[in-house]
């Protein structure tokens, strides 16, 4: 199994007392596998999102990737499952204003410390079709064109698992739908397993299954189309 | 790999002109240190080197006895050079003629610092000289000339040896400004001395020594000499240390500078402050990023820590690039203006810049950076995380400390630096609370209002917390200029205005009773600006409150016992009704013959402080044979540095009143009218004159050139000033776009919308003005009473200026770092934002 969570559960303390964002979800995500979580907002998709990504940690219950608890596990060394293992895609871009699209999808390898960074990452923008914007900086690039530098840079470490949040959200229709076959394509090259959150039905019902998350509960949809 | 991340970083951050503003604060910190301490060490060496000449050397031993010629070997074993300067009244006798004189007896060396100026003809300039007389040879001061009528060649009968006068002496280096010494000057070769026979046991001789050498070689010497000295016959001076106009201007000057370079440095440390903090911010999300993208935390700290080095290595170099250039151009400047050339300085002040430079970027950075390190990677999902203020009060002590710490290092001077410090805390504190009432009013006073200063109060409101920390900025920044305007103001303008254009440049001493008349009538013919002529009688303080005072009595006993301290010398006293000008009566009355029939005496404010001398304190004096004793009934202020004759103790004309008294005077003669000197005081030969010229042009040069430093230090203060408004208008800039894009779209007027941004930024201004006045207010206080010995005063002019200035300058700086913003359509303005 890809992803195994059991029992895990996520509450915050607020002024009006403790807050239960998930109650005791289980779930399991084969390798290869594409995964939809919908749902309405605040119903608690990204705090999920970010427990499975091991970018926050669970009150209780175990979250495992590739039979790795991340709740054993340090910021640093959750830090290197990320590094190994995940990549990200994320509904405002994030990339770093400062850096251009190139250097932008060379950072993971960099941090990686992998050599073949400037190669890899020329050769991933060729494919998302960005060959010609190598030394623009994120703010001369258009919204389909930062997602897809992002989504370049989500596929250089070969990621054995992608996580989108909200991919195409903040972009118009046509350029969603471009973005969104171009993230569906590489996933099928790079047979990584998907993990994403959204809005859209339509994108959802694209991936092999989806949950949907309703007051920090999670329920199957559709058990399998393939 | 990471080091490639950080460079990469820091090239393109450049490029972009997002460190623009953190680059610039640090190169300004490193440039005005530099610079301001290049220019002031070059200036005080400078300053160092011409006042030596006041003493023709670095530091001169006075003693009553000849030294034991062991020390002057020690000396010239410890690379100094030394001199011997002899100097004694005597007469001197030619053509039948004779006059008292100051002999000076002087060896080969002399001076070993400035140069003697000789000439052919009496009162004219002369030309310097390296040569000394030879045997047998006297040169002369024009008075001597004119005293006994004297031609170059005369001979003239000092003692037992007969002299030829071969120059006139035209300028001596260390002539000084007592215008007592009413004798005219004669040089002659030491080896001469001996043969004069005037060196008995008993005679009334200066032994002088001079000494000169590097400032670690006289350090040397004076530890191994000053504990060595007989406190009583002996006396060691310094230039510093010497009761001169000259010396006290020059302590001044110095203080000047301090307070100077104290300014830039806390100035360029906020600029640095506040543009860490958003350049740490701006970093937020590139932190979380890399940390989700699997960067380790120890990777992510190496990437920032190396990226603020290396900006701050690029400030630096900056910096002292732009300091050493400004630096070259003033004293360029000043060099051309003196016509004299400054000595060049030490590594110090480069140390000492770039010390600051590292201090500032390093220490003001380390708060936000130890945030942007702990900003989590969830901050990708949630966007307001990694933005609590954990442990401000960290943040404080670190700012607080490094500015604190600066101050002392550079000054050397925890009292100045703790009047600045506590001016700016009160300063701090005071806004804190009033920008928190004033933001709470805001919330009535913005109901009323009409649209746009509603919408202006509506965003002051929203930042409070920001707005707090932006106007304690703004305030800081303008109490340091409010400070130096009232500083270079008041204390300069204060000090500046004791010396008019027409200062006197001569005194005329040795002025007889009968001769006082005419005297004045020659002033009046003559259109010449003089002071009032003041009697001289010679006398001494014998006792305080029948307690003898130590020169009242003879060697033997003062070794024996101790007594009161005194003056330990002869005093030139004086008779008046009224206080004189200049003077400032601190305590008592001036003097009432009713009151006091049988006399009284008014004493020098510093005098009655050294003796310990207070109101009703009985002083014995012995006047010509007489002694007579009178209550002191008023303590007086006078300012050494008026060119006008000046008293220790004035009596009132009952208790002094002799025959035997000559007068003086000093008064202005313009420079083109100095060749009539001698036609003017023809029918007044044995008054003699004394020319001040050079001394008021010394001291004129020293006012000029703080006058300078201080310009100098102003256009600084503006530019650091300028920068931290910049830096943080920017601070709030993401949040004000936001606000614009939403009331553009709920359909806001750009005129509505841009009259309340100038409208926030005047109120800000305005209010941090008035903060600043106050601030500034409790500083100069705390430095006139404490640094600067002043009477303390309120500048209401400034109560206006600094709101005013505050209004204006924040309102239009803000105006014009916004005016990008609003002139963007709000299309463009989300696409940013996004």
């Amino acid at each position: 199994m890809m992803i195994q969570t059991s029992a895990v559960t996520k509450h915050v303390e607020t002024t009006a007392g403790r807050l239960t964002i998930l109650h005791a979800i289980d779930l399991a995500i084969k390798a290869g596998e594409s995964v939809a979580i919908v749902g309405a907002s605040g119903s608690g998709k990204s705090t999920l999102l970010s427990l499975l990504a091991g970018l926050d940690t669970a009150s209780s219950g175990q979250v495992l990737i590739e039979n790795e608890n991340l709740g054993d596990l340090d910021e640093e060394q959750r830090a290197k499952v990320r590094a190994d293992k995940v990549g990200f895609i994320f509904q405002s871009f994030l990339l770093i204003p400062s850096l251009t699209a190139l250097e932008n999808v060379m950072l993971p390898a960099e941090l990686a410390g992998r050599s073949d960074a400037e190669a890899q990452a020329r050769e991933l923008l060729e494919k998302v079709g960005l060959s010609e914007r190598l030394d623009h900086y994120p703010n001369q690039l258009s919204g389909g064109e930062q997602q897809r530098v992002a989504i370049a840079r989500a596929f250089i470490g070969k990621p054995k698992i992608l996580f989108a949040d909200e991919p195409t959200g903040n972009l118009d229709s046509t350029t969603g739908a471009t973005v969104e076959a171009l993230l569906f394509a590489m996933n099928q090259d790079y047979g990584t397993t998907l993990v994403m959150v959204t809005h859209d039905n339509t994108l959802a019902q694209k991936c092999d299954r989806v949950l949907v998350m309703n007051a920090g509960e999670l329920k199957e949809q559709r058990a399998d189309v393939a | 790999m990471w080091h490639k991340i950080s460079w990469r970083l820091l090239r393109h951050e450049l490029r972009r002109g997002e460190l623009t503003i953190m680059a610039a604060a640090v190169a300004l910190s490193v440039c005005a240190v530099l610079s301001l301490s290049l220019f002031s060490e070059r200036l005080q060496a400078g300053l160092l080197e011409r006042s030596a000449e006041f003493l023709a050397a670095d530091r001169v031993l006075r003693s009553r006895d000849e030294i034991d010629t062991q020390w002057l070997e020690r000396a010239q074993d410890e690379g100094l050079q030394w001199a011997r300067r002899t100097t004694f009244n005597s007469m001197a006798f030619a053509a039948e003629q004779l006059a008292l004189v100051d002999i000076k007896a002087v060896s080969p060396g002399y001076p070993l610092r400035g140069q003697l100026e000789v000439a052919q003809t009496p009162f004219v300039d002369g030309e310097p000289t390296d040569a000394l007389p030879q045997s047998g040879e006297a040169w002369v001061a024009s008075q001597l000339f004119q005293r006994l009528e004297l031609n170059i060649g005369d001979s003239l009968e000092i003692g037992n040896s007969e002299f030829v006068v071969t120059q006139v002496l035209t300028h001596e280096p260390d002539s000084g400004l007592n215008v007592f010494t009413d004798s005219p000057n004669v040089l002659i070769a030491y080896a001469d001395l001996e043969g004069t026979g005037l060196i008995q046991p008993g005679s009334r001789v200066n032994f002088n020594y001079l000494f000169a050498g590097s400032p670690g070689d006289i350090a040397r010497y004076e530890a191994w000499l000053l504990p060595q000295l007989d406190d009583v016959t002996q006396r060691w001076r310094g230039i510093t240390d010497d009761e001169t106009p000259l010396a006290s201007s020059l302590r001044r000057a110095e203080q000047f500078m301090l307070l100077a370079s104290l300014l830039g440095v806390v100035l360029a440390a906020t600029a640095v402050a506040v543009a860490a903090q958003r350049y740490c911010q701006r970093n937020y999300d590139a932190v979380a990023i890399m940390k989700t993208l699997g960067g380790a935390r120890g990777q992510i700290q190496r990437i920032f820590t190396l990226h603020l080095l290396l900006l701050t290595a690029f400030s630096i170099a900056i910096g002292v690039l732009l300091g050493y250039s400004l630096q070259a151009a003033v004293i360029f400047y000043v060099q051309t203006q003196l016509g004299q050339s400054l000595p060049s300085a030490g590594a110090g002040p480069y140390a000492l810049a770039i010390g600051t430079g590292l201090l500032c970027a390093l220490m003001f950075s380390l708060y936000p950076l130890l945030r942007l390190i702990k900003v989590p990677p969830l901050r990708v999902l949630q966007r307001d995380l990694g933005d609590s203020a954990v442990r401000v009060w960290l943040q404080w002590l670190i700012g607080g400390g490094t500015i604190y710490a600066l101050m002392v290092l550079y000054s050397s001077s925890w009292i100045l630096s703790l009047a600045l410090f506590v001016g700016g805390s009160v300063a701090v504190l005071i806004l804190l609370g009033i920008s928190r009432l004033f933001i709470r009013a805001s919330r009535q006073a913005g109901m009323q209002a009409g649209s746009s200063w509603r919408l202006a109060m509506a965003g002051m409101q929203r930042r409070a917390k920001q707005n707090s920390v932006q106007m304690i900025s703004f305030a800081t920044a303008l109490m340091l200029l409010l400070l130096v305007l009232a500083l270079r103001n008041e204390l300069l303008a204060d000090w500046q205005s004791q010396l008019p254009d027409d200062a006197p440049n001569y005194f005329v001493v040795n002025v007889a009773q009968d001769q006082v008349q005419p005297l004045e009538q020659m002033f009046e013919r003559e259109n010449l600006v003089a002071t009032d002529l003041y009697p001289i009688v010679p006398g001494r303080l014998m006792a305080i409150n029948d307690e003898l005072v130590r020169d009242a009595v003879t060697k033997e006993e003062r070794d024996e016992s101790q007594f009161r301290e005194g003056f330990g010398r002869e005093l030139q006293l004086t008779w008046r009704d009224s206080l004189p000008p200049n003077n400032i009566l601190r305590r008592g009355q001036w003097f009432d013959s009713a009151q006091h029939p049988n006399g009284e005496v008014s004493v020098e404010s510093q005098v009655a402080e050294r003796l310990g001398l207070s109101l009703g304190d009985e002083l014995r004096f012995l006047v010509g044979g007489n002694e007579f004793t009178v209550p002191i009934t008023s303590i007086r202020d006078v300012d050494w540095n008026t060119m006008q004759p000046n008293f220790f103790m004035i009596f009132d004309p009952a208790s002094l009143q002799t025959s035997g008294a000559t007068y003086i005077a000093s008064f202005y003669l313009p420079t083109e009218r100095k060749n009539e000197l001698y036609s003017l005081f023809r029918d007044f030969p044995q008054a003699s004159l004394v020319d001040v010229d050079t001394i008021i042009a010394q001291l004129r040069e020293v006012i000029g050139q703080v006058s300078l430093a201080i310009t100098f230090v102003l256009v600084l203060v503006v530019l650091a000033g300028g920068l931290v408004l910049v830096a943080q208008v920017q601070a709030t800039m993401e949040e004000r776009e936001k606000e614009l894009v939403i009331l553009r779209t709920l359909g806001a007027k750009g005129s509505l919308l841009s009259r309340a941004v100038s409208y926030e930024f005047i109120i800000l201004g305005a209010l941090a003005g008035l903060i600043a006045a106050i601030a500034m207010e409790l500083s100069v206080y705390l430095l006139q009473t404490q640094v600067f010995s002043m009477q303390p005063s309120i500048h209401w002019r400034f109560w206006l200026l600094g709101p005013g200035l505050g209004a204006l300058v924040v309102g239009s700086l803000g105006r014009l770092t916004c005016a990008r913003m609003l002139k963007q359509n709000t299309s463009q303005l989300i696409r940013q934002l996004s």
